[in-house]
């Protein structure tokens, strides 16, 4: 097993160790991540048809309508949010989806060091995030 | 961030969770744009209030809002929803008005004024030179640029913190030095009617970025066609405010050229049809104000709504009560005047409307997705000419 920690900035505070679920296209929850399944259902989208539940969420940044932090939170209650978030560069509209849903995240990480299928430990106390690279893959 | 005593304690829950939650939004949201302090709001204006819209998600965080007794310390008003209550509701499933009517009840509870407009500025003027919160694109951009009062383009849950906090944070269009022109755009042989101050706007937006434009047009332009204006930059824009006909303090400021040819390409992209045959005639996006009810009464004159065409005019029962009389004339010629409701996040798909011709170019644009609709794009004496007969 080969390990880096990454360090960014404090966006919600929480800790968790899931596997990651990386996307190099922002996202936006209104429209493209289904309330009811959790799915990315934006087609052309390099997670569509991916289901973000129980992940460690990475993507570069949210756009889109302010509706979409009220997917997040309705996501999450059904238990079908992601266990946390990392961005590279947080936005308001992920940002206040994450407090109301009370998932852990984390801004201002270089996400190109994390490949989905990676094991990712958050500790978003201190804004660090582990990533478990397995050698062989 | 700096918070006061009383802030943290909001902050670490000793108010309870809605309060909690509310204020964690704007210490957050602060903290992402270096803000400093959190500053009073004398109002907010709340946006996502259409079902059509918002669908199921959002009533669930709204219903634990409102259950943890989460109230508005200011006068907050909200946006329009997905129907009237006269003419549209009783057209639609009783799913669908239950669950608006569900929405709206979570707001009430919270104590925030069900005015259900976009153009919160008819019911109360906000004070030149006061902090508010807004959502709602069109009246942000309302506010800084023709109230002169200072917001920030909010998003929906960012107002509703704001009005259950009573402040917002301190950043963007809340800070003198961010509110400075910088580029210079220059149109003073080119506007017209008030579709065409839309269309600039539409245009205009598309190439800003999130600058802040001076723009140098005819004298004596009305309030309406300056709505007109901030509601399309708003629409593909970051902008949220520009200067009108004021005199610049920097001479080097960058300067945009916008020539007759590209307003006529942006006006012609606003329509998706030519067709003549239109199903919906729609005025009042944003909300129309007195005068605009008064002058559709007058051009309408005693003529009469063709035959298989609906004229619909929006605005906010504010207006409406206070402009009976022409309501009752645009009522007699065979037009609706809507209340408390947005075309574009109405069901006209649901009451067979394929074709929609307008006056607003933010309608214009949004229609061919949100309404699945073909749109005519024209001035309103235009409007009125293809919906009165004769």
């Amino acid at each position: 097993m080969q390990q880096i920690t990454l360090k960014g900035r404090v966006i919600v505070e929480g800790r968790c160790k899931a596997e990651a679920l990386v996307s190099t296209k922002p996202i936006s929850f209104l429209g493209g991540v289904d309330p009811n399944n959790g799915k990315i259902i934006m087609k052309n989208h390099d997670l569509y048809g991916k289901c973000v539940k129980d992940k460690v969420l990475c993507f570069p940044h949210g756009h889109g309508s302010t509706v979409g932090s009220y997917v997040l939170y309705s996501l999450a209650r059904k238990h079908l949010g992601p266990k946390a978030i990392i961005n590279q560069t947080a936005d308001p509209v992920v940002v206040v989806g994450a407090i109301i849903a009370d998932v852990p995240m984390i801004d201002r990480i270089d996400i190109k060091q994390i490949k989905t299928g990676d094991t990712v430990e958050v500790d978003a106390h201190n804004g660090l995030v582990k990533v478990l690279k397995n050698v062989e893959s | 961030m700096y918070l006061t005593k009383e802030e943290e304690r909001i902050y670490d829950g000793e108010h309870g969770w809605a309060n909690q939650i509310c204020m964690r939004i704007l210490v957050r949201l602060g903290e992402l744009f270096n803000a400093t302090k959190l500053i009073p709001v004398s109002s907010a204006h709340v946006a996502g209030v259409s079902y059509k819209t918002l669908g199921d998600a959002p009533a669930e965080f709204l219903r634990a809002l409102a259950n943890a007794n989460g109230k508005a310390k200011v006068k907050t008003t909200l946006n329009p929803q997905s129907f009237d209550q006269e003419y549209l509701s009783r057209k639609l499933p009783k799913d669908i008005r239950e669950k608006q009517s569900n929405i709206i009840e979570q707001f009430r509870k919270m104590g925030l004024t069900t005015s259900l407009t976009c153009t919160p500025y008819y019911l109360e003027r906000p004070k030149p030179g006061s902090h508010l919160a807004w959502a709602e694109s069109s009246a942000v951009v309302y506010a800084n640029s023709v109230l002169n009062a200072w917001t920030n383009r909010e998003g929906g849950p960012s107002a509703l913190a704001a009005a259950i906090i009573g402040k917002t944070a301190d950043y963007g269009m809340h800070r003198t030095e961010n509110r400075q022109p910088n580029v210079l755009v220059d149109v003073r042989n080119l506007l017209q009617n008030e579709a065409e101050f839309g269309a600039l706007g539409i245009y205009l937006g598309k190439i800003l970025e999130d600058k802040i434009p001076t723009i140098q047009g005819p004298n004596n332009v009305s309030e309406t066609k300056l709505k007109q204006l901030g509601a399309a930059l708003a629409t593909t824009g970051m902008v949220n405010m520009f200067y009108y006909n004021t005199q610049l303090e920097r001479e080097e400021t960058e300067k945009i050229s916008v020539e007759a040819k590209d307003l006529k390409r942006t006006v012609e992209s606003l329509s998706t049809t030519e067709d003549v045959k239109v199903d919906l005639i729609f005025i009042g996006c944003p909300h129309c104000s007195l005068n605009e009810i008064k002058q559709i009464a007058w051009l309408m004159d005693g003529k009469k709504v063709r035959s298989g065409t609906r004229f619909w005019v929006c605005t906010s029962r504010y207006v409406k009560e206070k402009s009976e009389k022409y309501v009752k004339r645009i009522k007699n010629s065979g037009g609706h005047v809507l209340t408390d409701m947005c075309t574009i996040v109405s069901w006209t798909e649901i009451l067979g409307i394929k074709t929609i011709m307008t006056n607003s170019a933010k309608t214009a644009y949004y229609a061919p997705t949100l309404n699945k609709a073909e749109t005519v794009f024209a001035p309103l004496k235009q409007c009125l000419k293809t919906a009165l007969e004769g």
